[in-house]
């Protein structure tokens, strides 16, 4: 127990510090991607919370993100607005408001919804099979999302939603984040889905129903990625469908990866460590279009290094920074052997 | 009758194109048990190749070729980049690697050449028309319809009558047993990619034929057409991928021809929702492939 | 011809062999015999490289093939029947034999000589070459996997089950070939259920129990001293 409690205080001190380090230092830009980076930290967690204690590479994570913000806008437009920026609203939809706070938790119930009812017969498919579904299902939501105009405004942006989210909110998201995902690892279903992980067919004999387990984490983890999403929404105002597919999922997946899927610390490393990178990245490639250096704009460097560090992490280390073991029983464990030797 | 003629000459070369996709896949798929996400981008090696040689006035056929030859060597480049490095740990990771490899040849090709279209060379027959006992048709869909034919039979005399493709049809039930005949895992594989690599390096120069231009997303909507044929036609069976193209392909077709604009939107999210509904009925896809082989 | 030594293998945690050493000399036939789950598959299956030993040797002929894979094996003479006669089902029986000899593939002449030598000896094969293995009957499969072995002219078979789940009258017949194939010089190492039938053929037999080597000596004195159904029976 004291290891999990030591792991929540090291991971939310972390958050603490970026906040009070930004806070300190005033400086808006930094104020931008503090809370892109906690609103990443939200979704990557989310995905931990699959991925990590099932196994399984979910694509569809994103599109669940995509409910929650697609949802979340939808009940905070106000009124006047809805006109201009959903013109083939539905009446039922136009008069409703509700203050942001509320609509990002109804944002999330909805993501979890959707993912409760459309993932429950998949969870029993494993390999391959459980992959191309999921992928299949993150293409049928992005296409709703994309031509369902009435309230999604269709391939176009989507603009009105009302500035709710700040890095202090964003913070304390993270940090709810960081201790529902270590709950679940810890709870009695992470448990069990975690043995069934480790060896599907032993787990079964035992009478584990891992596809109930699989669910339940993927409702929560789609739950999770609900808030994620309607935050974002509420951070950027305007966004369309394309913010919530490949390129996203890519993204996401690529912090959970290198920090390492299998724990909390990992998920939390791997979104710093990416954002850090990142931002660097950017602004290289800023400064290169703004020199006006080459003709073109200079554009998709980010990537191609977050997919090489993808590559070498699986390849050199396949669990990631951190594969097995959270910060704090890190600590704990050295501690003890330090006491041990003297 | 002329309706029918033009149906059927629709179905047959979007089918030709989705078939030699799927088959491009499902080569790798078969032996390995593990989806190549890095596919489509095989066919954007091709665009670009094509596009790279369109000034230098050589033959268009020798271009062709030589577009074809670097998708081929993409295909076996991402066998040593994404698979072979991981294969033997897990098989996230190598879903991972092939994902990543994906993002990082397109976002190369972004970085490097343009995210703008950009122009590719295209012999004049490639644009025209021509008329069938009364129906217009675009030529490029005859020449579709027979690239399709030729290459299928070449792959089918491939498969059957090689020692090279009776090894890998071999190794694609059993590759344990086959490995213990001595056949060398690594060959197998390698032909596999490299098999994939020509057919989408063949496919893709139809397909970018259709609008004459090549952008770094162009192997997304390929890829996903693959995934979809494949499943249909059952995912470790080379003839059900066949047959799952061309059943596409009429699904597709009939869909354009009697779904109403506003729904037609949609087609997609009604495809990957059957995709979703046969893995679920049937998670080694519509038809029985032979029995389930090992992983290596 | 075959000389194994203290071969140990685990399974995760579990170890499955614990130091088993067995010799075969040229034109032998031994018999592994044991009850389930005594470790006669798992050393079969390590031997012929497709598991990878936590320790201990292997050689063929003197030369030490300890690390090499599957696909190596049978280039250093060594071929396998594995107990789940792994035909490739949608592959004529035809193709079946021609990839038995795809190491000596270029050996045309050769390849066609032993499969005429293979289709007499199992005729039943002659008469189904163009159809697929996986229609064959589980006695007509079990006479193609050991056929597909012998084409790449092993100087050692490993035969595991071959009897498995098959009518009697077909186990007498397979029995047979097993006799005419180690009359031709063959070194051949039987693991077998069917003690009776396996001494019979053997001229030396190992009695493996949880992993190890429980008795050993010449077929006569095993089933003269072996009390089998307490190695059975697990008494």
């Amino acid at each position: 127990m004291l290891r999990h409690l030591l792991t929540i205080a090291i991971l939310a001190g972390l958050v603490l510090l970026l906040v009070a380090g930004v806070e300190a230092l005033g400086v808006r830009v930094f104020d931008r991607i503090a809370t892109n980076l906690c609103i990443s930290l939200v979704l990557v967690l989310g995905l931990q919370i699959f991925m990590g204690n099932s196994g399984i590479l979910s694509f569809a994570h994103i599109g669940f993100m995509g409910v929650g913000a697609y949802t979340s806008a939808l009940l905070t437009i106000p009124a006047q607005m809805k006109g201009m920026a959903l013109p083939d609203l539905y009446a039922v939809l136009q008069g409703v408001q509700l203050p942001p706070y509320a609509a990002m938790v109804v944002g999330g119930l909805v993501a979890a919804a959707v993912a409760a009812v459309l993932s429950y017969p998949l969870m029993r498919l494993s390999d391959a099979a459980a992959v191309i579904t999921s992928f299949a299902l993150l293409v049928v939501l992005h296409t709703i999302m994309t031509n369902w105009s009435n309230v999604t405004n269709g391939p176009r942006t989507l603009f009105g939603v009302p500035r709710a989210t700040d890095l202090p909110m964003a913070a304390i998201a993270a940090i709810l984040a960081v201790i529902t995902a270590l709950a679940f690892k810890e709870s009695r279903t992470g448990r069990l889905l975690r043995a069934s992980r480790d060896d599907e067919i032993a787990a079964g004999a035992l009478g584990v129903h891992t596809a109930q387990l699989r669910w339940r984490s993927f409702v929560l983890a789609a739950f999770v990625a609900g808030i994620g999403g309607a935050l974002w929404g509420h951070f950027i105002t305007s966004f369309s469908p394309n913010a919530f597919y490949l390129r996203e999922t890519f993204v996401i997946l690529g912090m959970l990866v290198i920090g390492g899927a299998n724990t909390v610390t990992g998920a939390v490393i791997g979104t710093f460590l990416v954002t850090g990178a990142f931002e660097g990245l950017r602004a290289i490639e800023g400064a290169l279009n703004s020199a006006r250096i080459f003709s073109e704009q200079v554009i998709g460097i980010t990537e191609v290094v977050l997919a090489l560090a993808m590559i070498a992490v699986l390849i050199l280390r396949p669990g990631g920074l951190f594969p097995t073991r959270e910060i704090g029983a890190l600590l704990a464990r050295k501690f003890a052997k330090r006491k041990h030797v003297s | 009758m002329t309706f029918a003629l033009q149906f059927l000459i629709d179905v047959l070369s979007l089918g030709g194109a989705y078939a030699l996709m799927a088959l491009g896949l499902v080569i790798v798929y078969g032996i390995l048990k593990l989806v190549n996400f890095a596919y489509g981008e095989l066919i954007m090696v091709a665009g670009y190749t094509l596009f790279l040689v369109g000034g230098s006035g050589l033959p268009w056929l020798v271009m062709a070729a030589v577009a074809v030859l670097m998708a081929v060597i993409a295909g076996i480049l991402t066998d040593y980049v994404a698979f072979r490095p991981v294969r033997a740990k897990s098989v996230t990771a190598v879903l991972i690697t092939s994902f990543a490899f994906s993002t990082l040849l397109q976002n190369a090709a972004l970085l490097f050449i343009s995210p703008r279209p950009r122009n590719v060379p295209m012999p004049a027959a490639f644009s025209q028309t021509v008329e069938l006992a009364g129906v217009i048709t675009p030529v490029r869909n005859l020449i579709t319809i027979a690239a399709a034919v030729v290459l299928l039979g070449v792959f089918t005399f491939l498969m059957r009558r090689t020692v090279l493709g009776i090894a890998m049809r071999a190794a694609a039930t059993n590759f344990t047993m086959a490995r213990m005949l001595g056949v060398p895992a690594n060959l197998i594989i390698s032909s596999a990619f490299a098999i994939s690599g020509l057919l989408a390096g063949i496919v893709g120069i139809l397909w970018i034929g259709r609008i004459g231009t090549v952008v770094p997303g162009i192997g997304n909507e390929p890829l996903l057409v693959a995934f979809i044929a494949t499943v249909i036609g059952g995912m470790r069976s080379l003839g059900g991928a066949v047959l799952g193209g061309f059943l596409l392909a009429l699904i597709d077709t009939t869909l354009n021809y009697t779904l109403s604009q506003e729904l037609l939107k949609f087609r997609d999210a009604f495809t990957f929702s059957l995709v979703i509904l046969i893995l679920l009925w049937r998670p080694e896809g519509l038809l029985k492939g032979p029995a389930t082989g090992q992983r290596t | 011809m075959l000389e194994v030594a203290d071969l140990e293998v685990r399974y995760g945690a579990i170890q499955a062999v614990r130091g088993i050493s067995l010799t075969a000399k040229r034109g032998e036939l031994i018999a592994l015999l044991g009850a389930n789950g005594a470790g006669k598959s798992t050393t079969i299956m390590c031997i012929a490289g497709a598991l990878k030993p936590a320790a201990g040797s292997i050689r063929i002929a003197g030369e030490d093939v300890t690390s090499a894979g599957p696909e190596a094996m049978i280039r250093k003479g060594l071929a396998t029947v594995t107990e789940t006669r792994d035909v490739f089902p949608d592959l004529t029986v035809a193709e079946n034999l021609m990839l038995g000899s795809y190491i000596r593939r270029h050996d045309r002449a050769g390849v066609t000589e032993d499969r005429e030598r293979m289709l007499t000896l199992f005729p039943r094969l002659a008469e189904r070459s163009s159809q697929p293995a996986g229609t064959l009957s589980g006695g007509e499969q079990q006479m193609l996997v050991i056929a597909r072995a012998m084409m790449s002219r092993p100087k050692v078979l490993l035969l595991d089950e071959p009897s498995l789940g098959l009518a009697p009258a077909i186990v007498d017949q397979i029995f047979e070939m097993i006799g005419v194939l180690k009359r031709s010089g063959l070194t051949i190492v039987l693991v077998e259920q069917n003690i009776a039938k396996a001494l019979e053929v053997a001229d030396r037999a190992y009695v493996m129990r949880l992993g190890r080597i429980a008795a050993s000596g010449t077929a006569g004195e095993i089933s003269a001293a072996t009390d089998f159904n307490a190695v059975y029976l697990g008494g």
